[in-house]
C-alpha cells in the first residue's frame, strides 16, 4: 500500500515514559508563560544575608551568590532558554520545510546546487559561527538564536527533500499531476501535507537538541548576559561555587537534562504514533 | 482524428548506451472508439499512454510525433501540457486508493479539478462534483462528496476517480489499468460503467491493459503490444476471432477467452519479454515463438496489411495456405 490509510491499530499499552515527558514539558509551559504564579520569590532581587544556603523548605534548590533563590530562578528562566530553543526550532522547520520542498521539486542541476549549500553549512562549525555573530552585533540570547537558527536548518531541508523525493511519485501525486495542477499546488496539497509529520516529529525532538546548544553557547558566554535567569547563565555563574555549594550547579543542569530528555521521548513517542 | 501518433519512441539515457523502451510505433485513434493497448508487463504500453498527456518518468526521451485533435505534443513544455492534462485529456490510472489523495475529501478532489482549469469555482465546483458522482452511479452523492477515500470501498473509489477524470468534460479518456486493482464482480461493473460513460460524454477512450477479459468486454480496435514494438493491430473482432500474430493467439490462449474450445488447457507464454538493452536479432519474438525459423532470427518483420489487420510477422497463422516456400 502506498499512500497512508487510515487503518485501526489495536489497544496499546499506554507508553508512561511518553507521558511522564508530556507532564514535564506541560509543567515547563507553565513556568514559561506564568512563572509569576509557581515561583515562591523574584527571581533577580538580592538577598545577600542568605547568599550560598544549602536546599531547605524555603529554598528547595538552595540559594546563589546573591542569596537569590535558585528555584525561583530555574522557573523564570525557562521563559529564556526554552523560548529561545523553540524559536530556533521553530524558524529552522519553516525554513527547511520551504527549501526542502523546493530542492525536491526542482530539476537536477539545481537540487545538486541547493544541496551542496545545505552541506556546506553542515559543514559550518555553530561555535564559530556564533562567536562571529556575537562579536558583530553583541552577545546576547538574540546572537544565539540568530546563529543557531542560520545552524539548524539543513536537517530539515535534508529530511523535507527525502520525503518529497519519495512521495513526489506516489500514485496521488501522479494522478493530481494527471488532473494537470501546477507543481506548487502540486507540493502544496498532495506532498506537503504528508511531510509534516516527519517534521513534527524532528521538530520535537531537536527542541532538546537546540536547548542544550543554547545553554552551551549561554555557558561559554555567548548568551544572555547576568541577571537574566537563562538556564546557561546558571551554570555558568555556578562555576566557582561548585567544591562548596553543589546545588548551585546540578539544579539548573538537572533541569536542562530533564527537559532534553523529555523532549527526546516525546519526539520518539510522536514517530511511534506515526506509524513510521 | 483523435489522436495520432508515428514514430514514437521512448527511450532511457543509460551507462551503456540508450535503452529504448518503446521503438518506433504507429497507431491512430479514431473520434469516439475504444481503442485498446495490451501488452505484458514492461512491453511500453503505459510508457506510450503516459507520452500522450507528457507525464513520462524523469529521463525518458520521447521522439517522433503524438498529434492530439491536430496539435502536436511531444517536445510541448510541462506548461502547455498542463492545460490539456485533465482539461482535454482524462487520465485514470490502476490504483484507485493511491489515486486519491487521502486527506481530503473526495468532493474537495473532483472540485480541485475544475477550479484547476477555471470550469467553475468555490460552491459551484463542489454542486458540479456530487453531479458528477451521480453520474459515476454512486449512490447517496452528497454524503459520498463529504467522505474521505478511505471511507468508501474500492468500486466506489474507481467510480470517483472516473468522476475526477471527467470532471472537465474531456474529449479523449486514458484509462491505464483501470479494473486491475479491483475483483472480478467489481470489475465488469467498472467496464460497463465505462462504456455507459462514453456514449453520455462522447468520449473517446484509450484503455492500457494486459487483460484479454477486458479488452473483449470493450474493444474497437485493438493494439498488441510486444516488447515495445507494434506485433499486431487491428479490429477486435478480427484479432480476437483470428489472430494473424502468434503472439496475439497465444495472448487469446492465455486467457481463455476462446470460446471455440472451451476445455483446451490454460496455456502458458513460455519466457518472459525480452531485457531492454537485450533485444533479440530480428523478430522481437522469435525466441518464445512456435513458429520461428531462420527468417525470424534475422530480419525484423515490418508491419504489413493482412487480411484487415496490420501484422508484423513473417509467418502470420491466417496466411498458412499462401505462405511462399
Amino acid at each position: 500500500m502506498s499512500a497512508p490509510a487510515v487503518t485501526h491499530r489495536p489497544v496499546r499499552q499506554i507508553d508512561w515514559l511518553a507521558v511522564g515527558a508530556l507532564v514535564v514539558v506541560v509543567l515547563l509551559a507553565l513556568f514559561a508563560l506564568v512563572p509569576g504564579w509557581i515561583a515562591p520569590y523574584d527571581p533577580i532581587k538580592l538577598d545577600v544575608v542568605n547568599r550560598l544556603k544549602p536546599p531547605s523548605l524555603a529554598h528547595p534548590f538552595g540559594t546563589d551568590e546573591a542569596g537569590r533563590d535558585i528555584f525561583s530562578r530555574v522557573i523564570h528562566g525557562t521563559r529564556y532558554s526554552m523560548g529561545v530553543a523553540i524559536a530556533i526550532v521553530a524558524s529552522a522547520a519553516i525554513f527547511g520545510t520551504l527549501y526542502g520542498t523546493i530542492s525536491g521539486m526542482a530539476p537536477r542541476w539545481l537540487d545538486n546546487i541547493m544541496m551542496r549549500i545545505v552541506d556546506l553549512v553542515f559543514g559550518f562549525p555553530a561555535l564559530v559561527l556564533a562567536l562571529a555573530i556575537s562579536a558583530a552585533i553583541g552577545r546576547g540570547l538574540d546572537s544565539v538564536t540568530l546563529a543557531l537558527s542560520l545552524m539548524w536548518w539543513p536537517g530539515f531541508a535534508r529530511l523535507v527533500r527525502g520525503e518529497v523525493l519519495r512521495l513526489r511519485n506516489e500514485p496521488h501525486v501522479e494522478a493530481a499531476r494527471a488532473l494537470g495542477l501546477g507543481q506548487v499546488r502540486v507540493m502544496q496539497r498532495h506532498v506537503v501535507p504528508f511531510v509534516m509529520g516527519a517534521v513534527n516529529v524532528r521538530a520535537t525532538t531537536d527542541i532538546g537538541y537546540a536547548l542544550v546548544a543554547v545553554t552551551a553557547l549561554s555557558f561559554l558566554g555567548l548568551g544572555a548576559t547576568s541577571p537574566t535567569p537563562e538556564w546557561g547563565l546558571l551554570i555558568r555563574d555556578s562555576r566557582p561555587y561548585f567544591g562548596s555549594a553543589w546545588w548551585y550547579l546540578v539544579f539548573p543542569g538537572g533541569i536542562v537534562m530533564l527537559t532534553a530528555t523529555a523532549f527526546s521521548l516525546l519526539g520518539d513517542a510522536l514517530d511511534a504514533r506515526s506509524g513510521r | 482524428m483523435m489522436l495520432e501518433v508515428k514514430g514514437l519512441t521512448v527511450s532511457f539515457r543509460g551507462r551503456d548506451g540508450d535503452l529504448t523502451a518503446v521503438d518506433g510505433i504507429d497507431f491512430a485513434v479514431e473520434e469516439g472508439e475504444t481503442f485498446v493497448i495490451i501488452g505484458e508487463s514492461g512491453s511500453g504500453k503505459s510508457l506510450t499512454g503516459m507520452s500522450v498527456v507528457g507525464l513520462t518518468p524523469e529521463g525518458a526521451i520521447v521522439d517522433g510525433s503524438i498529434r492530439f485533435a491536430g496539435r502536436e505534443v511531444v517536445g510541448q513544455p510541462d506548461r502547455v501540457m498542463r492545460k490539456v492534462r485533465g482539461r482535454e485529456i482524462g487520465i485514470v490510472y490502476q490504483d484507485p486508493l493511491g489515486a486519491l489523495n487521502p486527506v481530503h475529501r473526495i468532493g474537495d478532489q473532483i472540485a480541485e479539478a475544475m477550479t484547476t482549469h477555471g470550469i467553475a469555482s468555490g460552491k459551484e465546483a463542489v454542486t458540479r462534483a456530487v453531479d458528477l458522482l451521480r453520474a459515476v452511479r454512486i449512490p447517496d452523492p452528497e454524503r459520498v462528496a463529504r467522505y474521505y477515500p478511505h471511507e468508501i470501498s474500492g468500486g466506489m473509489r474507481q467510480r470517483a476517480v472516473f468522476a475526477m477524470a471527467l470532471a472537465c468534460r474531456p474529449k479523449l479518456l486514458i484509462a491505464d489499468e483501470p479494473t486491475t486493482a479491483l475483483d472480478v464482480t467489481i470489475k465488469a461493473q467498472v467496464l460497463d460503467l465505462m462504456r455507459e460513460l462514453q456514449d453520455e460524454f462522447s468520449l473517446t477512450v484509450l484503455l492500457i491493459t494486459h487483460d484479454m477479459g477486458v479488452v473483449a468486454e470493450v474493444a474497437d480496435r485493438i493494439l498488441v503490444m510486444y516488447a515495445g514494438a507494434v506485433a499486431e493491430v487491428g479490429p477486435a473482432d478480427l484479432l480476437m476471432d483470428r489472430p494473424a500474430h502468434p503472439y496475439t493467439s497465444v495472448l487469446l490462449a492465455s486467457a481463455m477467452v476462446s470460446e471455440a474450445e472451451p476445455q483446451s488447457e490454460l496455456q502458458v507464454v513460455p519466457g518472459g519479454t525480452p531485457a531492454l538493452g537485450q533485444m533479440p536479432d530480428g523478430c522481437r519474438f522469435h525466441p518464445r515463438c512456435p513458429r520461428a525459423t531462420d527468417l525470424c532470427r534475422r530480419d525484423e518483420p515490418k508491419l504489413r496489411e493482412i487480411g484487415g489487420a496490420q501484422v508484423a510477422c513473417h509467418h502470420p497463422l491466417t496466411e498458412i495456405a499462401e505462405e511462399p516456400a
